[in-house]
């Protein structure tokens, strides 16, 4: 009997002619298409062009727009026209702009504090491009003031509500077996509806993404591959200590991680907001916000009730729930970007999902002991509820 | 832009209200730093921004007159009295060459229009003649849309350049029309296409004026110029995005008009604006003569300002008393601070 020899996987010179071969094969089909046309008439009667606003700034007498070139061809910048007027401009570097490419339009503007503007941008080709200023007032430069009073927003909005919540815990020990599931499977319902509100957040500010840069794609990619991730990482970290109550430890930390990029995306939309100047009012909201997001501290201790977590343990999670927010707000506020913005709400998306998914095993080797069905599922649907019903005060 | 509302909107609107409050503070407590010197800083409110001297909309950049073919300057003086013969009758015979032509016009500096004209200008040329005389005008189709020229005056039906008047309500690409009439009644007309669609086909540049000088002719000026304001929609959304007289947006406010204190001037003014209901000519420290579609030697009015609709028109006449700079503009300030503004140099 011949006994069939295991062929020896080797990267060889033929595999790599084979390995060229197709993609020798596509550039000659490129080079055929770009010269012929593909036999398609593909000459379009108006030009393509994109010309996205990615941000203004407004000085006293200056009005600055950050444009960013995102259409298929290199635009040419030929008028600027503010509330009905043509207005003089400089643009640097260039007034042609080549795909992908940056400028700054400067315009010599005598704006009034929290009146509107909207500009209007003449590519050579006639087409326009608005950006609109709902209520225009100084842009805030990095200074000890504003700086101060970014880290107070993020104080009231982040770390506040979030160890408000957590100073539940010494109560909240007291509590029996079914209880304490209970709790988790609220916290369960609550990530649900953070995680669903992360999304929401993420796919509206990818809107706002020049289309060049994909921000559904981008979702995609930053929530799958943080899921993914965190998911090996807990995965590793049970090889390693397997104990039940390093394991609970490991998964509050992981809730307070997802917590904590959902308030660094609140973070970035506070900064930005203010930068646009989309100024609500009234206090009552802040209150409104406090109780809705000392759920989220709730949530960070669920996990670890039955056990013994420092103080030290316990402030730091807090820490790391809450106090992205005043991070998130301090780059929105200097530098607001879309892009940053989908990209760190679709970690947070991942993030929060896969926390789910981890309490969701939790509560399973719970059931192994004592089956409560119908606890975990008024325990879900309270959670969601809890975050539906304050919402409901405070839109 | 629109507000989208989510539940981070509360948190804005309360996140803001504690900013807004730290950051007014620290603005204050600026301004009250930098304006030791200047009592005046500390007097304005805050954030109050109105010291704005010098700044005025204009266009940057300057439009390539050459390459469009013609200079809103030049087209103030620029009257065209035809080829003159006499008529076995003894009237006088004024011919003119007009052809229609699609032309790129760079109507403001870095954008090109793909204008229709007559004879390459915007306007086309200005056609005076005098009372009683005849006019022939060869025209020519040398684009590709069908086009016509309907004068404003006394003519035939088949010379009113209108679709369903005949050949010459309708001349094809590469065919030809002679219109011909007596210059009827004195006074400032207009000419302009009349094919379908018809606010298209003016907006996109076919009109010019048409002066008829009365036979006692008018008293002597020393300066005579002709303005035709219109606008231009050049992202075709049916409004305009730039306005102009002479069709280049801000052209005399960069080369004001020069003439001296004490000088007559006459200006034969036409609007042939698209789109926007009325236009205005405001002239600035001082007042005019109106002659309402100039059919009178008798002005109607003497005032700063005076409103035209669409293809209506007058004859303004004035004398600087001063030396300076003196503004001339659409008192529809929007169509001013868009390009309809220029400027007289008035020297000693």
């Amino acid at each position: 009997m011949t006994q069939q020899p295991t062929k020896p996987t080797r990267f060889t010179f033929k595999t790599l002619v084979l390995l060229l071969i197709p993609i020798i094969l596509l550039v000659g089909v490129i080079v055929l298409f770009l010269s012929t046309g593909g036999g398609l008439d593909l000459q379009s009667a108006a030009p393509v062009e994109e010309l996205s606003i990615e941000r203004y700034t407004l000085e006293r007498n200056e009005i600055e727009l950050h444009v960013r070139n995102t259409g298929p061809d290199e635009i040419n910048v030929a008028q600027v026209v503010i509330n009905e007027a043509i207005m003089p401009f400089t643009i640097t570097p260039n007034t042609n702009i080549p795909r992908l490419g940056r400028a700054l339009i400067h315009i010599n503007y005598p704006w009034t504090y929290g009146e509107a503007y909207a500009i209007n941008i003449f590519t050579s080709n006639a087409i326009g491009f608005g950006v609109e200023i709902p209520v225009a007032f100084e842009t805030p430069q990095p200074s000890a003031a504003t700086f101060w009073g970014f880290t107070l927003i993020g104080l009231y909005v982040g770390v506040i509500p979030v160890f408000l919540g957590i100073f539940w815990f010494p109560a909240l020990r007291t509590l029996g077996r079914r209880t304490m599931t209970f709790l988790m499977a609220a916290t369960a319902g609550l990530l649900i509806f953070l995680g669903l509100d992360t999304l929401a957040e993420a796919l509206e500010f990818a809107a706002e993404v020049p289309s060049a840069f994909q921000g559904i794609g981008l979702i995609g990619i930053g929530a799958v591959a943080t899921f993914l991730l965190l998911d090996a990482i807990s995965k590793r970290q049970t090889e390693i200590t397997g104990g039940e109550s390093e394991r609970r430890l490991a998964i509050a930390l992981m809730i307070a991680i997802g917590i904590g990029f959902h308030n660094l995306g609140e973070g970035l939309a506070i900064g930005a907001a203010y930068n646009v100047g989309e100024i609500a009012l009234g206090t009552f909201l802040v209150v409104g916000f406090i109780i809705q997001n000392i759920t989220e501290g709730l949530g960070i201790i669920a996990p670890v009730l039955r056990d013994r977590p420092s103080i030290g343990r316990l402030a730091l999670m807090g820490l790391i729930g809450g106090a992205p927010a005043i991070i998130g707000a301090w780059i929105g506020g200097y530098t607001p970007s879309p892009f940053l913005a989908v990209l760190f709400l679709a970690i947070g998306t991942g993030a929060i999902f896969e926390v789910v998914y981890e309490i969701a095993k939790l509560i399973q080797k719970d059931a192994v002991r004592e089956s409560t069905p119908m606890t975990v599922f008024s325990g879900v649907v309270t959670g969601m509820l809890l975050l539906w019903v304050t919402g409901l005060l405070i839109k | 832009m629109q507000n989208k509302l989510s539940r981070r909107d509360f948190l804005k609107a309360g996140g803001l209200t504690l900013l807004g409050a730290v950051g007014a503070n620290a603005i204050s407590h600026a301004a009250s730093d930098s304006g030791t010197g200047n009592s005046k800083v500390l007097a304005a409110p805050a954030m109050q921004h109105d010291d704005h001297d010098g700044v005025m909309p204009n266009t940057v950049g300057e439009v390539d007159h050459e390459k469009n073919g013609f200079n809103p300057t030049d087209i103030l003086t620029d009257f065209d009295y035809g080829e003159v013969s006499t008529l076995p009758n003894g009237q006088t015979l004024r011919e003119y060459e007009i052809v229609a032509l699609n032309k790129n016009i760079e109507v403001v500096p870095g954008i090109e229009y793909p204008a229709w004209t007559y004879n390459g200008r915007i306007p086309g040329p200005t056609i005076r003649a005098t009372e009683g005389d005849h006019i022939r005008i060869h025209f020519s189709n040398g684009s590709n849309h069908p086009h016509t020229m309907h004068f404003h005056g006394f003519h035939p039906g088949a010379m009113d350049g209108i679709p369903g008047s005949g050949p010459g309500g309708n001349v094809l690409p590469g065919e030809s029309f002679v219109y011909e009439f007596d210059a009827d009644p004195f006074g400032l007309h207009l000419y302009h296409c009349h094919s379908f669609p018809l606010a298209r086909h003016i907006a996109k540049g076919l009109y010019g004026a048409f002066i008829v000088d009365p036979k006692v002719g008018r008293p002597p000026v020393d300066h005579e110029f002709i303005m035709v304001m219109s606008g231009f929609d050049v992202d075709f959304d049916d409004a305009n995005d730039f306005y102009g007289v002479n069709a280049i947006p801000f052209h005399f406010q960069n080369h004001p008009i020069q003439i001296k204190v004490g000088e007559t001037v006459r200006i034969y003014l036409v609007n042939i604006l698209e789109f926007d209901l009325i236009n205005s000519f405001h002239l600035h420290a001082n007042f005019f003569q109106y002659y309402p579609t100039g059919t009178s030697l008798i002005p109607s009015e003497f005032t700063d300002t005076i409103i035209q609709g669409q293809a209506q028109r007058g004859i303004l006449e004035f004398t600087y008393r001063y030396p300076g700079m003196y503004m001339f503009h659409a008192h529809v300030t929007e169509f001013a601070e868009l390009g309809w503004n220029g400027m007289f140099e008035v020297t000693q």
